[in-house]
């Protein structure tokens, strides 16, 4: 099997690498590295720059950075994929509803959209966090339940485009109910346009979990995920700097991979897109 | 005229469901008002007597009437972190904020849109791969990330900037500039990246459109045709993008303004969020929401005046 025009660019080449490169750390690590290599302390060896015993160096505990950014990425992938499932599975039938439906019932829904969309996402997220109680699992409602409007607003475009078709129109008078011409019909030619949203939601779930861990008000001690390790890193900047980088870059890696990947699959599944970023 | 009244009319209908979600979010808290003032191991009777002088007995739809019968006549309560009403707080710090919010947006647009324009006029040439690969790392990494780098190299290694801190621009305009410029340009970088792609995206659109052939044609030059012919019809999309992103900006600026300290609105309501200060919450949530829309609205308004092929049907 050929791979598509879209995914031969060298911008999707690494982009499809750094995801799957992602996923397998995500799952492989926390199985071949045992759980106290990430907690271990070396007091001797504090804030410790990259060594031989140490590739990436030390933070203020004297815990291996290598081993915590690895098995951090379980934490934060597991974080954002979990909430922009939720985010889908809450948008996917108010935004078909609204498209398939129009009139009043779209009005209403989308005017609810809309003014969920003045808040910003962020700013939605920590309130919810905080109101909630920050921790992983407040974490992904949190970031699941802010991330719905944005998903619920692109499937009803997709969903309004759709239900004109003529095709629609005909399976509708061959007589088939609503709910078949919604999922039978509608909802297979908007899965293009979901997943595309989806991979990158995921990029922007994974800057806003980076976010509100950073704060204080998402991931908590003793789990480890990237922003929190970014946040530990804050008063030791002058000494050691590489403490905010390596979580750092990890997070710019798998957002980088995760926007190519992006890019790619939206070209590679919607042709009247193409070139357009 | 009747678009601009339609826009208004409805502009106030979502600020009421702004107002209803915000006092929804706030209120499915565990805890109450009167628990955060007394404390966790304060006396019963004590606790249910506050409670009843808050009118947290009442039922919520009261309770609502109430906050928002506040909210319209001035009077934002009593914030329970700073003891102040929070009213001419909010007020206070929301100038501090306008400025950072308002630089970045300006340092963003002036640079993403020259570069944006750059990388469509070279389609696939080194100037596009190097303007669209450093957008693309600008919208990947988190906008604290590059607070932190601005501040190791401009403020610790350079010693040009303060790190932390907000000075009154009224007090002192030159000191005030240099404290929001880290912070706004923390802001600014991520919104630029993400402004460039799309500058290039509608740029690259229209350039291969027929009447931009015509112009060529037609034998004017380059410069005419990319910048009058091209970028006048980009104008509008981009600003409606730059727009869309004020709310994204004052999401940000929670993060930016805790990291560098800078005592305005974010950072506001980030002590209110880390503290439960509910009154706080509540108002600074309110004034965001309605911040955010009434920039959506500018910009609508805006993009009318612009492009008349809009105001003619």
């Amino acid at each position: 099997m050929k791979l598509p025009a879209a995914f031969r660019t060298s911008k999707g080449l690494i982009g499809t690498g750094l995801v799957i490169a992602i996923l397998l750390v995500a799952v492989l690590a926390p199985m071949l590295i045992p759980a106290d290599w990430a907690t271990k302390m070396d007091m001797r060896a504090r804030l410790s720059p990259p060594t031989l015993a140490h590739p990436l160096g030390t933070d203020q505990l004297g815990r291996d950075l290598l081993y915590r950014v690895l098995l951090g990425t379980q934490t934060s992938i597991f974080i954002a994929g979990a909430a922009v499932l939720m985010s889908i599975v809450i948008g996917l039938p108010l935004g078909l509803i609204s498209g398939y439906a129009g009139g009043t019932t779209d009005n209403v829904l989308m005017r609810l959209v809309d003014t969920l969309l003045s808040f910003p996402a962020l700013l939605l997220a920590l309130t919810i966090s905080a109101v909630l109680g920050p921790n992983l699992h407040n974490t992904v409602i949190a970031i699941g339940i802010a991330f719905t409007p944005f998903l619920a607003r692109i499937i009803r475009g997709e969903a309004l485009r759709v239900a004109q078709m003529p095709y629609v129109e005909a399976a509708r008078t061959a007589g088939n109910s609503d709910s078949r011409l919604i999922l039978r019909h509608i909802l297979p030619n908007i899965m293009p346009a979901i997943i595309v949203q989806s991979t990158i939601s995921l990029a922007f779930a994974i800057l806003a979990e980076a976010g509100l861990s950073f704060l204080g008000l998402g991931t908590q001690p003793p789990d480890a995920s990237w922003g929190l390790m970014i946040q530990a890193s804050r008063d030791y900047l002058d000494r050691a700097p590489w403490t905010a980088l390596v979580p750092g870059a990890a997070v710019a890696l798998t957002v980088l991979g995760l926007n190519m990947f992006g890019d790619a699959l939206r070209d590679a599944l919607d042709p009247r897109s193409k070139g357009a970023s | 005229m009747s678009y601009i009244l339609n826009r208004i009319l409805s502009m106030l209908l979502t600020l009421f469901l702004i107002s209803a979600i915000t006092f929804a979010v706030t209120n499915i808290l565990p805890g109450d008002v009167a628990m955060m003032i007394m404390g966790t191991q304060s006396n019963p009777e004590a606790l249910a007597g506050l409670r009843e002088t808050l009118g947290l007995n009442d039922p919520l739809l009261a309770q609502y009437g109430r906050w928002i019968g506040g909210m319209l006549t001035g009077d934002w309560g009593t914030s329970l972190v700073f003891k102040e009403p929070i009213a001419p707080l909010l007020i206070q710090k929301m100038t501090a904020s306008g400025l950072i919010v308002l630089l970045s947006m300006t340092i963003a647009l002036v640079c993403a849109v020259p570069l944006g324009v750059w990388a469509a006029v070279h389609p696939n040439r080194w100037q596009d791969t190097a303007s669209s690969s450093a957008a693309l790392l600008g919208v990947s990494l988190p906008d604290f990330f590059w607070g932190i780098m601005l501040i190791l190299l401009f403020a610790r290694a350079l010693h040009w900037l303060p790190s932390s801190g907000f000075v009154d621009p009224r007090e002192d305009l030159l000191l005030a500039l240099r404290h929001a410029l880290l912070p706004a340009l923390a802001l600014g970088l991520g919104l630029m990246a993400h402004l460039t792609r799309m500058t290039r995206a509608t740029m690259t659109g229209i350039l291969n459109q027929e009447f931009i052939r015509v112009a060529r044609a037609k034998g004017l030059g380059e410069g005419t045709v990319v910048w009058r012919y091209g970028l006048a019809n980009a104008v509008g999309p981009v600003m409606t993008v730059a727009g869309l992103q004020v709310g994204y900006l004052f999401g940000s600026i929670i993060v930016i303004e805790s990291l560098f300290n800078y005592t305005g609105m974010g950072w506001l309501t980030y002590q209110g969020l880390l503290n439960r200060d509910i009154p706080l919450i509540q108002a600074s949530v309110f004034v965001i929401a309605a911040v955010v829309m009434l920039a959506n609205l500018l910009v609508d308004i805006l993009y009318v005046l612009v492009d008349p092929r809009i105001r003619l049907s």
